[in-house]
């Protein structure tokens, strides 16, 4: 059974990208378009990665790693933070609320795929 | 952080006062995007780049970008999304920034401007596909493009006063505009290759 990724972005332009890039790499793909989305969609699904953008309406994706932490289905799971934001603390925020690793976007898909392959 | 790793960066030039607006002036190049709260007005000259003028009308929050997109060098890499990637992520550093002002995304409207044919000796027409991204882009996204200036042989200054949504266009000569195209030409090749995605980070 292929392993299934979760991809959180409010811009569907974007979604329709990581989605194209990880489904060529023979990931199943489940996508959102913001934190609380994310989390009705996580509930009760086996997810072996999500990708979560920052900057989104509802809940922004550093709460969503934070309250994915929360959950016990998903404490041990990678999640990585693919965001436009650049700043250190920024990134350091996204460390302490428990993400895996963080991508600048734009993202290119040998790379992308070069971080999934080494957190999966 | 490198020149290359972020395509985007906030304006770097410094303000100026604009007598025949009689406000601050911001004046973009390529690259570049400002986002703002005040009543200023943001100025920029087009080749075949694109600028999108995007608000908030209830917040009076706007800004502009200004960018292209990498042409890709020759047909082996199937990778249908090679242009597309870096035009999202130059809209989303502006959007972000706009929401990050108070901004409303839901409320969002956009004016696009550029995109003119204008660079000699490129074989692909460039100012078309930079046109074709952001009608792309805006509609996929939600955001109504309210109005538009793109296309044709001629480069552009626009004005764009973010309070008001109000933008004035100036169709160019050619024949005067070595400047604009140089600036484009060399923006091309900084920004063309593998170098062109951002910057990677593993927390341990």
């Amino acid at each position: 059974m292929a392993r299934c990724i979760l991809t959180v972005d409010d811009s569907s332009t974007m979604r329709q990208m990581i989605t194209f890039t990880l489904k060529g790499a023979n990931f199943d793909v489940v996508e959102a378009e913001d934190g609380v989305h994310a989390l009705e969609v996580a509930k009760g699904r086996k997810l072996d990665l999500i990708i979560t953008d920052v900057n989104m309406p509802r809940m922004d994706g550093l709460t969503l790693v934070a309250r994915l932490r929360a959950l016990p289905e998903f404490k041990f799971t990678p999640i990585l933070v693919l965001t436009t934001e650049s700043d250190q603390s920024m990134k350091m925020r996204g460390k302490e609320a428990g993400a895996t690793g963080w991508i600048v976007k734009p993202f290119s898909p040998e790379k992308l795929m070069d971080v999934v392959n080494k957190v999966i | 952080m490198s020149s290359t790793a972020v395509p985007m960066v906030h304006g770097r030039a410094s303000k100026y006062l604009d007598r025949s607006f009689n406000r601050q002036a911001m004046k973009i190049l390529p690259g570049e995007f400002y986002a703002t709260t005040e009543d200023e007005v943001i100025v920029t000259v087009l080749g075949s780049c694109v600028a999108a003028c995007v608000m908030d009308p209830i917040a009076m929050v706007g800004g502009m970008n200004h960018f292209m997109l990498p042409v890709k060098q020759g047909d082996r890499d199937p990778d249908v999304f090679f242009a597309a990637r870096y035009g999202a992520a130059a809209m989303e550093y502006l959007i972000n920034n706009l929401l990050h002002l108070g901004a409303q995304r839901d409320r969002l409207v956009a004016k696009a401007f550029g995109g003119g044919n204008v660079l000699p000796g490129m074989s692909s027409d460039v100012g078309g596909q930079n046109v074709a991204f952001v009608r792309t882009f805006l509609s996929n996204e939600g955001i109504p493009l309210w109005s538009e200036d793109m296309g044709g042989p001629h480069p552009r200054k626009v004005y764009f006063f973010p309070h008001t949504g109000q933008v004035l266009v100036k169709r160019m000569e050619r024949a005067h505009n070595n400047t604009v195209l140089n600036r484009e030409l060399s923006y091309i090749k900084e920004f063309t290759g593998p170098s062109m995605a951002g910057e990677v980070e593993l927390f341990s």
